[in-house]
């Protein structure tokens, strides 16, 4: 038998081993069979130096004491009443995990997909469902002009709504709600409205749009 | 060294299932505990089933050992307490009975009164304890001092390391080494006490 083995052997049964040391040794202790023989002749050794008279040194209070906890059982284990089948568990915190994970994808990919449409003025919105600008333009019969450039907006979706139902619920709205309120609409419609990028703004396009 | 660290280790193996890690606490503490108990029955054989009842309390109770005091403390009570109930529920009082008033001629008398019925194990335990002074004795001095220090004195390392003024790793050494030459004899006294035993049987 290894030696320094051993030696760790017998100051763990002084409790004079490491903390680190000992709980490798009691892992092993517990199921080599030797080790534990030889565990229990230390024992006997120390019974015989303080001369534990009348106690018997061969007794097998060991092997009974064994053999009834054999039949108990062991500690750790789930409480009983409560069976689950063993091949179950292990996956049952991936699948949860795996949950979480997807719930979380989805919030992020809907989220993703409403934050232009909440960030972004009402004009805008509806500028990217109709890529031409007719009203602006004063040089009107020209659409195909290519002159006037709308600012890309790769960041737009197409709308949720179609622009043309958007314009009849405004119109449609205007007809009921009182002129104050109409005016409010109307004005916060055209201030939230966002002027082109400066330079994607063509000069001759801006000189048309500013002539009388 | 912090006391009671190989014995928690092992329990908190027990606490986790490995009934292996329990056998070793029985191995290391069994004769310390008839001992105690046979203060409360003079029988051996009654201490020894006394005994196995509270390895067994010991066992069930272990998930609530939290580890505050000394396992051996912990078991000592359990022990003291099984044995008390022992008697109580036998009708019988408790045996006064102080080891210092009687000599060791008389206690063996008593022990031999039981274990005249296993002359066998009788022998092997007067064979053991025979061979185990023997090889005490043979040992060279430094290491008889050193296992004498802590096996009946029960000193720590550190204490035993300024007795015998030595470093600590020395002490650990020639104890380990007296420990080996004594088990290398007992050992054969263990496999041939076992071999007469199986013959008889």
């Amino acid at each position: 038998m290894n030696e320094e083995l051993d030696s760790q052997l017998s100051a763990m049964f002084d409790d004079e081993l490491p903390p680190a040391e000992c709980e490798l040794l009691a892992r092993r202790l517990s199921r080599d069979e030797a080790l534990k023989a030889r565990w229990g002749r230390y024992a006997v050794i120390g019974a015989v130096v303080r001369a534990e008279r009348g106690v018997r040194l061969n007794a097998p209070l060991a092997g009974r004491v064994n053999a009834a906890i054999s039949a108990e059982p062991a500690l750790g284990n789930p409480v009983v009443g409560q069976p689950r089948p063993a091949g179950l568990r292990w996956w049952q915190p991936l699948v949860g995990g795996a949950l979480a994970a997807g719930v979380a994808a989805a919030s992020v990919l809907w989220l993703r997909a409403q934050g232009p449409l909440t960030t972004l003025p009402l004009a805008a919105q509806h500028r990217a469902g109709a890529p031409a600008a007719p009203v602006l333009d004063a040089s009107a019969g020209s659409l195909a002009n290519a002159s006037y450039v709308t600012p890309a907006t790769p960041a737009l979706r197409p709308m949720l709504v179609p622009s043309t139902q958007l314009a009849n619920y405004v119109v449609a709205h205007s007809m009921v709600s009182s002129p104050v309120a109409r005016r409010n609409l109307l004005s916060s419609f055209i201030t939230s409205e966002p002027s082109p990028a400066p330079e994607a703004q063509d000069p001759k396009d801006h000189a048309s749009r500013t002539a009388p | 060294m912090s006391a009671d660290v190989s014995d928690l280790s092992l329990v908190r193996r027990v606490q986790r299932g490995d009934k292996g890690a329990f056998d070793a606490l029985v191995l290391k503490y069994q004769h310390k505990l008839v001992k105690l108990v046979m203060r409360y029955v003079r029988n051996p054989a009654e201490a020894e089933d006394i005994a196995q009842e509270a390895f067994i309390k010991a066992y069930r109770a272990l998930p609530q050992f939290r580890g505050d005091s000394a396992f051996y403390t912990w078991l000592y009570r359990i022990a003291i307490n099984t044995a008390k109930n022992a008697l109580v529920s036998r009708d019988r009082s408790p045996i006064e009975y102080d080891l210092d008033r009687h000599s060791d001629e008389s206690y063996d008398m008593q022990g031999r009164m039981k274990d005249s019925e296993t002359p066998e194990g009788l022998v092997l335990t007067d064979e053991i304890r025979t061979t185990v002074n023997a090889a005490i004795d043979a040992l060279p001095e430094d290491l008889r001092t050193a296992i004498v220090l802590r096996e009946l004195e029960g000193l720590s390392y550190e204490e035993i390391a300024a007795a015998m003024d030595c470093p600590v790793g020395t002490v650990r050494s020639r104890i380990f080494r007296a420990r080996e030459a004594i088990d290398r004899r007992l050992r054969e006294v263990f496999e041939g006490g076992l071999g007469r035993a199986e013959e008889l049987g």
